[in-house]
């Protein structure tokens, strides 16, 4: 876990201040017992008003500088603790925003979000912790030992009985209780996931009318579910009352020993209250050490997520040498025998040997089923991924010896899921261009359809586009998406099958008010439909991450099989018997 | 005996602290119950109504539940004769001057023992006999919940979200079952230890309990005042955290788009920003709670050191044994320390019973309605549908269909077009009876549906939805899914049928594969192909194809077409489609707009209309159409 190390340099100082104040709060609360039994001892047994007043008073006196040392250690501990994990936090954003798409693959998008929230505060807490009481536990436990025997040796003997037996218990009660514990979590998650299940396909339940088998199975697990609990509570409770009955049956102990010692007249009777007193104390840490054992290992499991995601290197050397464009290669893309597969996969590449060259003022369509690689070809120009063989090239300029800021901002993209942001429609179109002008933006929303509708809302551009986008529907968070790509004005556009939940005369509008703002533009449009594409000026149709196909869409009438049985498909075959073979 | 940290720790941390979590032998709440995001307790609207309504609930556990109460206050009552006993074993030391009267001290300590274990015996029994009540009412709540949920209409869970849904059968029954479990008995245990402790102080000495009290109002107004600024900025923490959050979650799902808008940077800075704010309120909030433990400290030891003071003089003055002053520090502390508790226990409780009214808001939810008291099964039909009249809204200001009429006779498809939200999914819902109609009516066979049981009815439909669900488990279980008692032959009949057999064959485990949930390891095509499998072995009556293929490229599709058209064979079919191709051959196609019917006829009828459909299908195939030529 090296990544601590940054953090251990910087805080050591601070944590080291607060443990400091932290052992002397633990000593003036080791004190109080002793001077309790010296109020009795002194003061009341042998009847001295003055003693009891000078104890009593020293006393007080200890119990202040305990207060004020934990309040400064209460102060520097919420500095240490909160600084910490508010920085290693942003640390950590920071790494995630840095680290390629291949990198970022490695981890489950959901999981990178627990790492940054819970985790980042399990770490935070365990150290804010060591610092109020893990290091006061071992402390209190250690010196309330030594105190009691400073008490009296011979009653110490009954501590080297009890002390053992609870410590054995106590870590019995951790080991044996943590796999029961394990077992109801998991009959838990299944509780969970059948009643997920359940709401994800309440129709097709009631549509089949199977409430019953829902029910049965829900049933099975939930019985599970609570027979596990119930046997792992039972388990607990045997362990509960067993450290209290050691505990008491100490201090029965001794009373009695201690009752013949006074007699001898080798005791006093206060030291046997203090010595009862240091008794319960050290139990008390001992409870306190297992609590933080068991942060200790949560804590420790969270810091080790952290630490995956901030061993992850940048994937992508950002060379950062941005070669000189050269003005009538501005929107040139080309692929040169390029093959790519996904880290970690196993089996065909998802792309292979493909060559294909987007010319400045052209629009190049892409057409195939799903899974053929389409998307994947495209998120090579932008650099999300690399190429593993061949090149990609952009203004002639292969994207790995250019500046993936730079690179990225001759493009806009349309991406297949929608994904706009909290914050009004405003906010979102901004995005592509962050000081354009109201004109500008109204621009690229009539062109992608958006203007009227956003119109419509009371508060026009102004609407607020809730977490993940809830107050538009499908449709119209796409036409948002494209006007946001829109106002960027970018050398390249590419659309990601963008218009899958627009109405199809609203595409076809969309279509052809962008043939005119992209007659300057190299432009890529992804499609499922056979007439997103058809009067693109190339179209090129891919199978199984391979070019099967390129040219019109006349020419691939003609050549093309796969382009054809496409057509059939979305056509109807009575239409075009010719085209079928 | 001050009062020490220590001692604090065991207490739960304060509501919304991020706290360490758990306690000794807390392991039940276990991980993730102390993460982000744990709000303030919510305070339930009837306290009192409802924590009668859950002792209704208990039922049959009411007697058990009622021996634990027995038992907690049998137990705690023995538990105060612990520090008595104590002080009268020091008094049998010290009372003649160095010399120990050892038959007192004896018995004495017999008697301390048998306390002692008779406590360890009530815990134990206390704890196994709660491990099974709480468990018992919680998995029963688990089950109402779950069987009412079988009978709540489609609406609800239209209108609420999969995750609300399900706080309420986790977390809301996690705080009804900590309610039962541990807060009812520990506030008893606390109120017990409280008063009982009190009696006992003064009963040994009234002078000495004065003394000891005075810290109460003092430590009674630092805890209020403390508690309300830091409830303030622990709400306000919630907040930022919330925010925060929701920031994290929409930047790392939103990647593509931040990395393709060069967006890295603006995303830092609003992060930082958010997380700053956090720090602020966080590090504030922690101090100004984190002085409540050493102040509280300062004013435990003050009330200790007056005990021993007074005590002191009064020893002095012979007034009390020094046994009295050794039993008076414990149950000053016993007073004490459930004070500080209750508070906190109290918050859990009213947590816990607000859940509970949570989840009997669920079970008081409107069920769908029952079956006509002359309501008929529907075994066979014919599929002569026809719907009269018929208005709907899902609420009544707003409808969605008006006066819709039309007919589909046996065994002719019908076809529904239109925009998205002109109210074609409607009319499947009315149909299934998901919804009920508000005005009009629709027959089957002549008779109106609601006088069919609903089961029955919904028997005679075959429904393919566009996000087809399928659950975990095999591939068999989920084709059987609609017929249970499916034989194998008859399953690979249905699969070779939808054009399945052949992918299903080709997996590793054949019909034995196992699903992930929603079949996440199959493609969106066999999914579709499964749920046409699972339709076809149902035998439906009626088909209702919703958008059934739109989500699969049309390649895909061209081979569950064939499928399909297999199984609309000679069955009234109902298609709701976007891809107007798909329709075309339909018998009958209504275009609907605006919850009306606007045009009804086939394909060449409606486009020798040149209306609505006629423009839609222009739209759609403009280009193709001249290109093809």
């Amino acid at each position: 876990m090296s990544f601590f190390n940054k953090y251990v340099k910087k805080y050591w100082k601070l944590f080291c201040v607060a443990v400091l104040f932290l052992a002397v709060e633990s000593l003036c609360d080791l004190l109080q017992p002793t001077m309790m039994s010296k109020v009795i001892d002194v003061g009341v047994a042998q009847s001295r008003m003055d003693q009891v007043l000078h104890y009593g008073g020293l006393m007080l006196l200890i119990t202040a500088v305990g207060a004020v040392s934990a309040s400064t250690r209460n102060i520097i501990s919420s500095h240490v603790s909160q600084r910490f994990g508010a920085e290693m936090r942003s640390d950590l954003f920071r790494k995630i925003q840095s680290l390629s798409f291949e990198d970022m693959d490695k981890f489950d998008r959901a999981s990178l979000i627990t790492r940054l929230t819970n985790d980042v505060t399990q770490v935070q807490n365990f150290v804010n912790g060591m610092m109020r009481f893990f290091v006061k536990a071992p402390l209190l436990c250690v010196g309330s030992l030594i105190m009691a025997i400073r008490l009296d040796v011979h009653l110490s003997l009954v501590l080297a009985v009890v002390v053992p037996i609870v410590a054995v218990l106590i870590v019995l009660n951790m080991k044996i209780g943590f796999p029961f514990f394990i077992r109801v979590q998991r009959a838990l998650d299944k509780v969970n996931g059948v009643m997920r299940e359940y709401l994800s396909g309440v129709r097709v339940v009631k549509a089949f009318n199977r409430f019953d088998y829902e029910v049965e199975k829900f049933e099975s697990a939930n019985t599970e579910l609570s027979s596990r609990s119930v046997l792992s509570m039972r388990v607990m409770s045997v362990f509960g009352p067993g450290i209290s009955l050691f505990l008491n049956f100490g201090i029965i102990a001794v009373l009695w020993i201690g009752g013949i010692r006074v007699d001898n007249g080798q005791m006093q009777v206060g030291s046997i209250i203090a010595f009862i007193n240091y008794m319960t104390q050290m139990l008390f840490s001992l409870m306190m050490i297992s609590n933080v054992f068991n942060m200790f290992v949560r804590a420790k499991a969270s810091a080790g997520r952290i630490g995956e995601v901030f061993a992850e290197g940048s994937g992508l050397d950002d060379g950062g040498k941005s070669a000189a464009k050269r003005d009538s290669q501005r929107g040139r893309i080309d692929f040169e025998h390029v093959s790519f597969s996904y880290a970690g996969t196993q089996g065909d590449p998802v792309i292979r040997d493909f060559t294909l060259t987007c010319l400045p003022g052209e629009t190049v369509g892409i057409i195939g089923s799903t899974g053929s690689g389409k998307s994947t070809l495209v998120s090579l120009i932008p650099r999300f991924y690399d190429a593993g063989e061949g090149r990609v090239k952009v203004a002639g300029t292969d994207v790995r010896d250019m500046d993936p800021h730079a690179l990225r901002e001759m493009i806009a993209v349309v991406p297949q899921k929608i994904m706009l942001f909290t914050g009004t429609v405003e906010d979102n179109l901004k995005w592509g261009k962050e000081d354009a002008s109201r004109d500008e933006m109204e621009e690229a929303c009539r062109i992608a359809e958006a203007h009227d509708f956003i119109m419509a809302s009371p508060e026009g551009y102004a609407s607020r586009i809730g977490q993940g986008g809830v107050n538009f529907s499908g449709g119209q968070k796409q036409r948002l998406s494209i006007a946001r790509a829109l106002v960027k004005k970018p050398e390249i556009l590419i659309l990601d099958d963008c218009t899958s939940a627009v109405d199809v005369a609203t595409e076809a509008r969309i279509k052809e008010a962008l043939r005119t703002y992209a007659s300057e533009l190299t432009c890529i449009l992804i499609a499922q439909r056979i007439t997103s594409v058809m009067d693109a000026d190339r179209i090129v149709v891919m199978d199984r991450g391979e070019m099967v196909g390129t040219g019109t869409h006349e020419e691939l009438m003609e050549t093309c099989r796969v382009y054809q049985e496409i057509y059939q498909s979305q056509m109807g075959k009575e239409m075009h018997p010719h085209a079928a073979e | 005996m001050p009062q020490n940290e220590a001692a604090q720790a065991q207490q739960t941390p304060p509501p919304g602290a991020p706290g360490p979590a758990g306690r000794p032998g807390g392991m039940m709440r276990g991980p993730g119950s102390g993460g982000m995001g744990r709000g303030k307790p919510v305070k339930p609207k009837n306290f009192r109504r409802t924590m009668g309504r859950l002792w209704r609930y208990f039922g049959r556990e009411r007697k058990l539940l009622s021996l634990i109460m027995v038992f907690i206050i049998i137990d705690a009552g023995v538990t105060l004769i612990g520090p008595f006993l104590i002080g009268k074993s020091i008094d049998a030391m010290s009372a003649n001057h160095g010399r120990v009267a050892f038959g007192l001290l004896q018995s004495f300590i017999i008697v301390l023992a048998t306390a002692y274990i008779t406590d360890v015996v009530l815990v134990f029994l206390q704890g196994w006999l709660m491990a099974g009540v709480s468990q018992r009412i919680v998995a029963g709540l688990r089950r109402s919940l779950f069987q009412k949920l079988q009978k709540l209409p489609v609406s609800y869970f239209d209108a609420r979200s999969h995750g609300e849904v399900m706080s309420r059968l986790t977390n809301d029954i996690d705080n009804v079952s900590q309610t039962v479990s541990q807060s009812t008995t520990q506030l008893m245990a606390g109120g017990i230890a409280i008063i009982g402790s009190l009696v006992m102080m003064i009963v040994l000495s009234p002078i000495l309990t004065l003394a000891s009290l005075i810290t109460v109002p003092i430590l009674y107004l630092l805890t209020r005042t403390v508690t309300r600024k830091t409830s303030v900025l622990f709400k306000e923490q919630q907040v930022q955290l919330g925010m925060l959050n929701g920031h994290i979650e929409e930047t790392i799902s939103g990647m593509e788009v931040v990395k393709a808008f060069n967006h890295e940077h603006q995303a830092i800075n609003e992060f930082e920003a958010v997380n700053g704010r956090l720090f602020e309120v966080g590090l504030k909030a922690q101090i100004r709670s984190g002085f409540m433990m050493p102040l509280m400290n300062v004013i435990n030891n003050i009330g200790f050191a007056a005990v021993a003071l007074v005590g002191g003089i009064l020893a002095v003055k012979s007034l009390i044994t020094v046994g009295v002053i050794a039993s008076f520090l414990s149950y000053s502390r016993q007073f004490v320390r459930p004070l500080n508790d209750l508070a906190n226990i109290y918050n859990l409780l009213q947590s816990g019973v607000a859940g509970a009214e949570r989840v009997f808001e669920v079970l008081d939810e409107r069920e769908e309605p029952d079956d006509l008291p002359d309501a008929v099964r529907l075994d066979r039909t014919k599929g002569h549908v026809v719907f009269e009249d018929v208005s709907f809204g899902y609420r009544p200001e707003v409808p969605i269909l008006k006066r819709v009429s039309f007919e589909s006779k046996p065994g002719t498809s019908t076809a529904l077009v239109g925009p998205t939200g002109a109210g074609k999914t409607t009319i499947v819902n009315l149909l299934t009876r998901f919804y009920d109609v508000t005005g009009g009516s629709i027959r089957i066979d002549g008779v109106d549906i609601r006088h069919y049981t609903r089961d029955s009815l919904r028997r005679m439909f075959g429904i393919v939805l566009q996000d087809t669900y399928l659950f975990s488990g095999t591939i068999k279980e989920n084709i059987k899914y609609g017929k249970p008692d499916a034989t194998d032959e008859e399953i690979r009949e249905a699969a070779v049928m939808a054009n399945a057999d052949v992918f299903i064959r080709r997996l590793p485990d054949g019909y034995e594969t196992e699903l992930s949930e929603n079949g996440g390891n199959l493609s969106q095509g066999q999914r579709q192909l499964l749920a046409i499998t699972r339709v076809i072995l149902a035998k439906p009556s009626i088909l209702i194809l919703d958008e059934a293929t739109s989500s699969i490229d049309t390649r895909t599709e061209l081979h569950i077409q064939d499928a399909l058209l297999q199984i609309m064979k000679d069955r009234t079919t109902f298609i709701i489609a976007h891809r107007l191709n798909t329709i075309r051959d339909a018998d009958n196609i209504m275009v609907i707009d605006h919850g009306e019917i606007v045009e009804q006829g086939n394909h060449d009828e409606l486009i020798g209309r040149q209306g609505f459909y006629a423009r839609m299908f222009e739209s759609q195939f403009k280009n193709l159409e001249s290109a093809g030529e």
